[in-house]
């Protein structure tokens, strides 16, 4: 499916604008046509949905404003679907690197490479490189947020650290750091809709960010009407079963991470405690060694190969540290996250819904719905569909996510395992030696 | 389960009874009795086996005989062969009470594992006597394969207890020795040392043993996690299921690593064990050559005073030349007496010290021949010891690499 904008693409069977009297009351029972299997989180595809509406820009592949709350970027969601598998029609490439430290005065920090490299018509330049520190990824990512509120915004890592117990300046934890704000605007780049969002463009372009922050600050207070999207204070009967799904696989998802990072936790200090008591089991044979004479030879080679053991672990230990736990973190961030833009959408129903009712209540024949109620319902079928369209292709990261995260921890536990099979391997010829062979 | 002995047999076996006959201990039992006081008490008795070798080649088997002992009647039997070979490194007994244990290790002596254990360590001893070419000559030794009743009769009447030197149970006693011969004070301080080191390796190898259990036991948890984690999932859930079962095998794989470990463990403590015999004997010669130096410094004061008695000079202080001086000398028929019996004195510690030198000589003689059988043994035995450790540590790695490609394999198909 490709370019389906110009043909009359088939409508969900909920979608679509209706005639009040055709439209089911959103009390209904009937609202459960949304629905599949209770706990199928991935959605079928999605068919275009109706562009009958007049609200809606057409997008003929000339960038949608995507600052604008209604969603027509979801249409340009499901179209550029098949060009996200296909990774050869990338035109978009950005990379964090380089970190560097710098002592001002008032204040030391760190900041990072941002890298751009790219085709695209909504850029000046072929390549770009700017340097960029937490707070302008955290800036980002808030502008994000407030500007696609209908999309789910990958995570950043943590933002606070305990001062004293992790230093933010050791090599682990900048490049821990790195590798995840390398991450988020990797997303943010594989995302249809994100990577063409105006802020993103800025972020990855300016060379004087802060003038931009300060200039967005009064653009904001200038429009008075707040881009925000979500009214608020509207009461959600219930959730469509859809949504509950996901909202109930979040809940556990996210629970289980929590488990599995508490595991991997426990076990890379048993680890370390193995570790210690390693460090000093070594040394006793190389002792003992130096009492014997024919003996010398094969002690020394195993208090040797000990050692070699724990240099092997300690690689190990320290690999699960910086690859493996943050990854979990960042999950575990991502649905939180996400359980949010759901009570989003719930909340942009509700006020659907509340007008709709207080419409019906009206006892007036109206031949048309009011446009605003009208403008609700789009919203809500716009997020339904920016949500839904989001989860699917959350769901298929995510399994290439974990698929990776976790044959890396096989694949860590494997290399240690051989790396001290060798170290035995080899010293069994000097144990079997007879002294006169010499 | 039989387990191998603990030693190979060594290249240089002589003629001794282990080629002779086969020996086991194949069984253990609670058994409850009573004791000296007529107290009641529990205790293990060991089913020692023995056939003879030989007629096996006629193509028949020999009947197996069978007598029940217990650890205290195998405490006689070394005492004893302690006494009666001084000069001999005597195999030592597997411990007397767990030690060493890692956490999950008992050390209750009725506790199977460890009864198990020291079975094994009793047929180890009973078949390193067995292979010793002096002990495995012992009567006493033979009556205690195969003579049920009466044996413990036999040992105390050779009166060994008698022999039996209190002094060597002050281990740390010295003895201020003027001459002892260099070979046997730096034997000493080598097994001094030896007990030392084992000791330290065995304590922290227990430390790394449970610290490793910990290790393995916690990845049981990611099977369970996993197996909930995959009902939520659609594609993912098979792998992840699959994957959690190789985390469950990983983690119950530890027992019998560190079960087979244990083995190793008992290959040091008997060569801890070992030190201290070897200590005994250098002792032995410590104070054999302290009686000597007491008995050549008693002769010669001996001689001093019969001189000065003779020439009536005093040459050194006595209390009993003072008194005299004092007192007025005694009178030349009781001077003669006193010669007399001194002279009586002095040739009889002659003799005695002459035929102590040849027993000292023929101590060290033959010490350091058994002491040099045993450093062959030792060194042997050390290294098979060492090289069955690598071995299973190898096992143990490629266990591991297994589990956890079976694992990544679980995963590639999430």
């Amino acid at each position: 499916m490709s370019g389906g904008a110009a043909g009359a693409p088939k409508s969900l069977p909920s979608s679509g604008p209706k005639s009040l009297r055709e439209m089911p009351h959103p009390l209904a029972t009937s609202s459960s046509e949304e629905m599949g299997p209770a706990l199928t989180p991935s959605p079928d595809l999605l068919l275009p949905r109706s562009i009958a509406d007049k609200d809606l820009s057409l997008p003929n592949g000339t960038p949608v404003d995507t600052s604008s709350p209604a969603s027509s970027s979801s249409l340009l969601n499901r179209l550029q679907l098949d060009d996200d598998l296909d990774g050869e029609t990338r035109d978009l490439f950005v990379t964090v690197d380089d970190p560097k430290k710098h002592v001002c005065t008032m204040e030391t920090y760190i900041t990072y490479r941002v890298t751009t490299k790219t085709t695209r018509a909504e850029f000046d330049l072929p390549e770009y490189s700017v340097r960029r520190r937490y707070q302008d990824f955290d800036w980002l990512r808030n502008k994000l947020e407030e500007s696609q509120p209908t999309h789910l915004i990958p995570p950043l890592p943590e933002k606070f650290v305990v001062k004293g117990v992790v230093d933010r300046f050791s090599e682990e934890f900048v490049e821990t750091r790195r590798k995840a704000l390398d991450k988020f605007l990797k997303r943010i780049t594989d995302h249809p809709v994100l990577s063409f969002n105006e802020h993103f463009n800025v972020f990855l372009t300016a060379k004087d960010l802060n003038a931009y922050k300060k200039q967005g600050m009064a653009l904001l207070s200038k429009m008075g009407e707040s881009v925000k999207y979500v009214t608020g204070g509207y009461k959600l009967r219930s959730r469509p079963l859809e949504f509950a799904a996901i909202g109930e696989y979040l809940d556990t998802f996210s629970l289980k991470l929590g488990t599995i990072d508490r595991i991997a936790q426990r076990i890379i200090k048993e680890q370390l405690e193995y570790l210690v008591e390693l460090r000093e089991y070594g040394p006793v044979y190389s002792t003992w060694g130096g009492l014997e004479v024919e003996l010398s030879e094969p002690l020394e080679g195993v208090s040797a190969c000990i050692g070699n053991c724990c240099t092997a672990l300690e690689e190990l230990s320290e690999d699960m540290t910086e690859d493996f736990l943050p990854v979990l973190r960042e999950y575990i961030l991502y649905s939180e996250s996400m359980k949010n833009v759901l009570k989003k959408r719930d909340q942009v129903q509700a006020e659907y819904e509340a007008k709709l009712e207080a419409v019906a209540l009206k006892k007036e024949d109206r031949p048309k719905v009011p446009t605003d109620v009208e403008k609700c319902q789009d919203r809500v079928e716009c997020f339904n569909a920016d949500l839904k369209a989001d989860m699917e292709r959350w769901q298929n990261n995510k399994r290439q996510d974990f698929r990776q995260l976790l044959m890396g921890m096989a694949d860590k536990n494997i290399q240690y395992y051989e790396k001290c099979l060798t170290a035995w391997e080899s010293i069994i010829p000097l144990l079997q030696d007879k002294p006169e062979t010499k | 389960m039989l387990h191998e002995p603990l030693f190979s047999s060594s290249k240089k076996m002589e003629d001794c009874l282990a080629k002779k006959m086969e020996i086991t201990v194949s069984e253990a039992e609670k058994r409850t009795g009573r004791n000296a006081v007529n107290m009641q008490e529990t205790y293990t008795a060991y089913l020692i086996e023995t056939r003879a070798i030989e007629s096996q080649s006629e193509g028949q088997c020999a009947p197996v005989d069978s007598l029940w002992r217990r650890y205290s009647e195998f405490e006689l039997l070394r005492n004893y062969l302690s006494v009666t070979y001084p000069h001999i490194v005597v195999p030592p007994l597997p411990e007397k009470r767990a030690d060493f244990v890692w956490h999950k290790l008992s050390a209750d002596n009725m506790d199977p594992d460890f009864v198990e254990r020291r079975r094994i360590g009793l047929e180890n001893f009973l078949l390193r006597v067995a292979s010793h070419p002096v002990l495995c000559q012992d009567k006493i030794f033979y009556s205690f394969l195969t003579q049920e009743g009466g044996w413990k009769e036999m040992v105390n009447e050779t009166g060994f207890q008698l022999k039996a030197d209190s002094r060597l149970k002050a281990l740390n006693a010295t003895f201020r020795v003027k001459n002892p011969d260099k070979r046997f004070t730096e034997l000493k301080h080598y097994s001094d040392e030896l007990q030392s080191v084992i000791s330290h390796l065995l304590r922290v190898r227990a430390r790394v043993a449970d610290r490793l259990y910990g290790v393995y036991k916690v990845h049981g948890n990611y099977g369970r996690v996993f197996s909930e984690w995959s009902a939520i999932e659609k594609e993912m859930g098979d792998g992840l299921q699959s994957a959690g079962h190789h985390m469950d095998v990983y983690a119950a794989s530890i027992d019998d690593i560190l079960e087979e470990e244990e083995h190793y463990a008992d290959q040091l403590k008997e060569y801890l064990f070992y030190a201290e015999a070897l200590r005994a004997v250098c002792r032995k010669h410590e104070l054999m050559q302290y009686d000597l130096e007491m008995a050549a410094q008693d002769l010669t004061s001996k001689k001093q005073q019969c001189e000065e008695l003779a020439t009536g000079t005093v040459r050194t202080f006595s209390l009993k030349g003072m008194t005299s001086k004092l007192f007025g000398q005694e009178n030349p028929e009781q001077r003669e007496a006193k010669i007399k019996v001194l002279e009586e004195q002095i040739q009889e510690g002659e003799e005695q010290l002459k035929s102590k030198n040849l027993e000292g000589r023929d101590f060290v003689k033959s010490a350091w021949a058994d002491i040099e059988r045993f450093k062959e043994q030792k060194n042997h035995d050390l290294k098979e010891a060492l090289i069955s450790y690598a071995v299973m540590q190898i096992s143990m790695c490629k266990k591991g690499i297994q589990v956890w490609t079976n694992a990544k394999e679980c995963f590639s198909k999430m």
